[in-house]
């Protein structure tokens, strides 16, 4: 029964953020999708994946792949931001 | 079933969850460069981004993420009772009709986009190539599922009360494949509705 209590949960917040689409929240918008997806996810993992019932080591393979994509994007973040396009010197420049 | 690489069944259940878990952080990895992409480009080219997220299909979108979060129900129960060892090929079925049933409609709106996606210039181009790109190797994941919870519904008499590893890693696979298509479906579906 704790299944489906969860499973009704994910649905409401489908309606939630399908709905706040169409309110206009300008940036807000974007931010309310992401954190009700994050929420959907949490719901998923903890419940339906049992995370909230493993140990220390899933846990922590859980976070980590997280703090992983934190750093990969930190790294590609600065690249992106502190450099211009280069381009080979074959192909047209815009 | 011992093996002799484990102590006790304890220690192979959880060197088995913890291999899954581990491949789905490289996953992440994998997933992650076409997100980033994603983002860089909704930056640059916001725009054509909303442009482009008017002409995909809102409902058939709503309505595949309601069937894939429907689909992670019936995988749960399936691992649920495929540990008491009855009736899990019930809810095997179930989760393989509705991730058959979402790659249907997902054909289907490919079948009605890549007309015009085809003639997409400049940054809609850009937000085609990552639709089509992130939710294509969704749906590979999804398809791949698919084949693992047949092959589970197949061999369904194996497992019970002493060893259900098999479905219980393949639900957790399952639910990842769900997790990305949360993300997925505001990203490319719900882009100010209020203009479209």
């Amino acid at each position: 029964m704790r299944y489906v209590a969860v499973w009704a949960a994910l649905l409401v917040l489908l309606a939630a953020t399908a709905g706040s689409s169409y309110i206009p929240m300008g940036g807000w918008n974007a931010f309310a999708n992401m954190a009700i997806s994050s929420l959907k996810a949490l719901l998923v993992a903890l419940f339906f994946m049992q995370l909230r019932h493993e140990g220390a080591l899933v846990r922590l393979a859980a976070v980590v792949a997280l703090v992983w994509l934190a750093l990969l994007f930190g790294l590609s973040w600065t690249d992106y931001s502190t450099r211009g396009a280069s381009h080979a010197p074959w192909s047209a420049r815009p | 079933m011992a093996t002799i690489q484990f102590d006790s069944a304890e220690e192979r259940r959880s060197a088995s969850l913890l291999g899954m878990w581990l491949f789905l952080a490289t996953e992440v990895l994998f997933f992650g460069p076409l997100f980033f992409g994603y983002l860089r480009g909704r930056l640059a080219v916001h725009e054509a981004f909303v442009s482009g997220s008017h002409h995909i299909h809102f409902w058939l979108g709503t309505a595949n993420t309601a069937l894939l979060l429907t689909s992670s129900l019936t995988m749960a129960l399936a691992v649920e009772r495929a540990k008491l060892g009855r009736g899990v090929r019930l809810m095997l079925s179930l989760t393989a009709a509705l991730g058959t049933a979402f790659l249907c409609i997902k054909a289907y709106e490919y079948a009605s986009e890549l007309g015009e996606a085809a003639s997409a210039r400049g940054g809609e181009a850009m937000f085609y190539f990552l639709y089509f790109a992130m939710t294509g190797v969704h749906a590979l994941h999804l398809a791949i599922g698919i084949g693992l919870v047949a092959w589970l519904w197949l061999t369904a008499r194996r497992y019970g009360e002493r060893y259900s590893m098999p479905v219980e890693v393949t639900g957790l696979y399952w639910h990842f494949v769900d997790i990305v298509w949360v993300f997925l479906y505001p990203m490319f579906y719900l882009l100010e509705r209020y203009n479209a």
